[in-house]
């Protein structure tokens, strides 16, 4: 599970209660992640026959994909602490989504530029208005605008409650808009690519997605990491201020 | 095609890594002065550091 | 009876908000002005072929819509933050979700007028041909207009007490809209051309579901959002 203070957790934001002590995040974790991901684009990319259609070019799914699958995964990790935010007013959950839609973030502006270098050998232009190019850029605006909010909001439980609501209510938006871009697009011609994969790559998709995976839950412990170090230091300043422990 | 097609592998794969390995030294340095921080403010105020 | 109490509560917060505007009809007459504005721009831009123009006619007003929309939404929480008005407003007794109903009933008047406006110039300027589906097209605006100030209220009233209003509303709210643009955009485009492919009506309902989502959905976060 996602991590939490290792000792008695902070109440939030009072300031004179002392923080808990911050997690550790494993160097291991990262040596492990960043580890697999070699080994199994490696063993993609030597395994993968080529594509009748595209040929190599296939091979380029071996990162976007799961780019494209840990973008929604982290969305739906900031859903989820966010709801639990609104929920519990536990300032850690905050922090968990915020590092998740940072990540998020990340990966989900990855995934649109191996899009695009996908794009355009295969279509011949950088890029089209097919649903699901679209409604990943449409999703990293939504990340943006979260991002953004954060960063104009001073107060840290404004900032929490206000980032909650946006967050959970965007998340909602994410299904809605994939299917209004899929109808906007399919009223003039069928979708283009085709559902099912041929099972000779899936093996190397699956093995990349946990790779990224591991990455990914690297990423987001580390970041919140660093959150609960900055609002620790925030508190015990705060507090200083104030007069002292 | 296939030449230029390769082009845009090799391409895909060196922006995940410049992205993959770009974040990580972001997260990094920020780790280390976070944590700085955190040891000095600590240290400051009589609690214990880590080991 | 609690409901009549909330109800008038609500009437009470949208009157005063309708009446600040257009009392000071500077508020109204500006933000309609603006919209005609962006329509001229986005004819001349996009321009002067008549047939492009008719083409592009709906996106135009939708777009110079949602521009001038965002000012709406922003000034309609501006009248507390400049006077100190939001703390008061909070402690009255009574729930806060008609704080939220009375700034919706009030920003829904203001941008039904404003489209009003905005649709009137639209089809004279891009030389729109009404067809005799035009009735369905207000039922088409009347359903992209709520969602518009549902989700326009909710995000100003976080966006207007922040640092960087201009740019905070529109950057949180375009994304969430898309939906409605493109339902609203796309079931307009059908019913002007004749709608032969019967699209018009799965667009309808999907406005439909997402207005009833985002209302439900809205009203519940504007409890947590509303704390000073």
């Amino acid at each position: 599970m996602k991590p939490e203070g290792r000792l008695t957790p902070a109440s939030g934001h009072s300031p004179d209660s002392l923080p808990a002590r911050p997690p550790r995040t494993s160097a291991w974790l990262a040596f492990a992640a960043f580890g697999a991901v070699i080994a199994a684009q490696t063993f993609a990319i030597l395994t993968s026959p080529a594509d009748r259609d595209m040929g190599h070019l296939q091979k380029i799914m071996y990162v976007h994909v799961p780019a494209a699958w840990m973008t929604f995964l982290a969305f739906f990790v900031v859903l989820v602490f966010s709801v639990r935010y609104l929920w519990r007013r536990r300032e850690n959950d905050d922090l968990i989504a915020a590092a998740a839609a940072e990540v998020g973030a990340m990966f989900n502006g990855l995934t649109l530029m191996l899009g695009m270098i996908w794009g355009r050998p295969a279509w011949g232009v950088w890029w089209v208005w097919d649903a699901r190019l679209t409604s990943t850029l449409v999703l990293f605006l939504i990340f943006v605008g979260y991002l953004a909010l954060r960063g104009f909001v001073d107060d840290a439980q404004q900032k929490a409650r206000w980032s909650a609501a946006v967050g959970a209510i965007g998340a909602i938006n994410v299904p809605i808009v994939y299917m209004s871009v899929t109808w906007w697009r399919t009223l003039h011609q069928p979708p283009s690519s085709p559902a099912t994969l041929d099972p000779v790559y899936t093996m190397g998709l699956r093995v990349n997605a946990i790779a990224f995976l591991l990455v990914m839950i690297y990423f987001i412990r580390k970041r919140y990491e660093i959150a609960r170090l900055e609002r620790a230091v925030e508190h015990m300043a705060q507090a200083a201020a104030l007069g002292g422990p | 095609m296939a030449a230029s097609n390769q082009t845009f592998i090799i391409a895909a794969y060196a922006v995940t890594w410049v992205v993959l390995l770009g974040y990580l030294l972001r997260l990094v340095r920020k780790g280390r002065r976070a944590r700085a921080d955190y040891d000095r403010f600590a240290h400051e105020h009589g609690e214990e550091n880590r080991e | 009876m609690a409901w009549r109490d909330d109800w008038r509560r609500v009437r009470a917060i949208a009157r005063k908000d309708l009446t600040t505007e257009l009392r000071a009809k500077a508020g109204f007459n500006s933000v309609a002005a603006l919209g005609v504005t962006i329509l001229v721009l986005l004819g001349l831009a996009l321009g002067p072929d008549a047939q492009a123009l008719r083409n592009a006619a709906v996106g135009a007003v939708w777009v110079a819509t949602l521009f001038a929309g965002v000012l709406a939404f922003n000034r309609s929480f501006q009248v507390e933050l400049e006077s100190g008005a939001l703390e008061p407003l909070l402690q009255y007794p009574g729930p806060r979700w008609t704080i939220f109903a009375g700034k919706l009933l009030g920003n829904l008047i203001f941008v039904t007028l404003m489209v009003a406006i905005l649709v009137t110039a639209g089809v004279v300027l891009f030389g729109v041909r009404l067809t005799a589906g035009w009735p369905s097209l207000l039922g088409v605006l009347a359903l992209g207009i709520v969602g518009l100030v549902v989700l326009g209220t909710f995000y100003a009233s976080m966006a207007s007490r922040s640092r960087a209003r201009e740019v905070l509303l529109p950057l949180l709210l375009f994304p969430m809209l898309v939906p409605v643009l493109l339902a609203a955009t796309t079931a307009s485009k059908a019913l002007l051309g004749g709608d032969l492919m019967h699209d018009a009506g799965a667009w309808i309902r999907l406005l439909i579901a997402y207005d009833l989502v985002f209302l439900i959905a809205t009203f519940i976060a504007f409890e947590h959002v509303i704390e000073a």
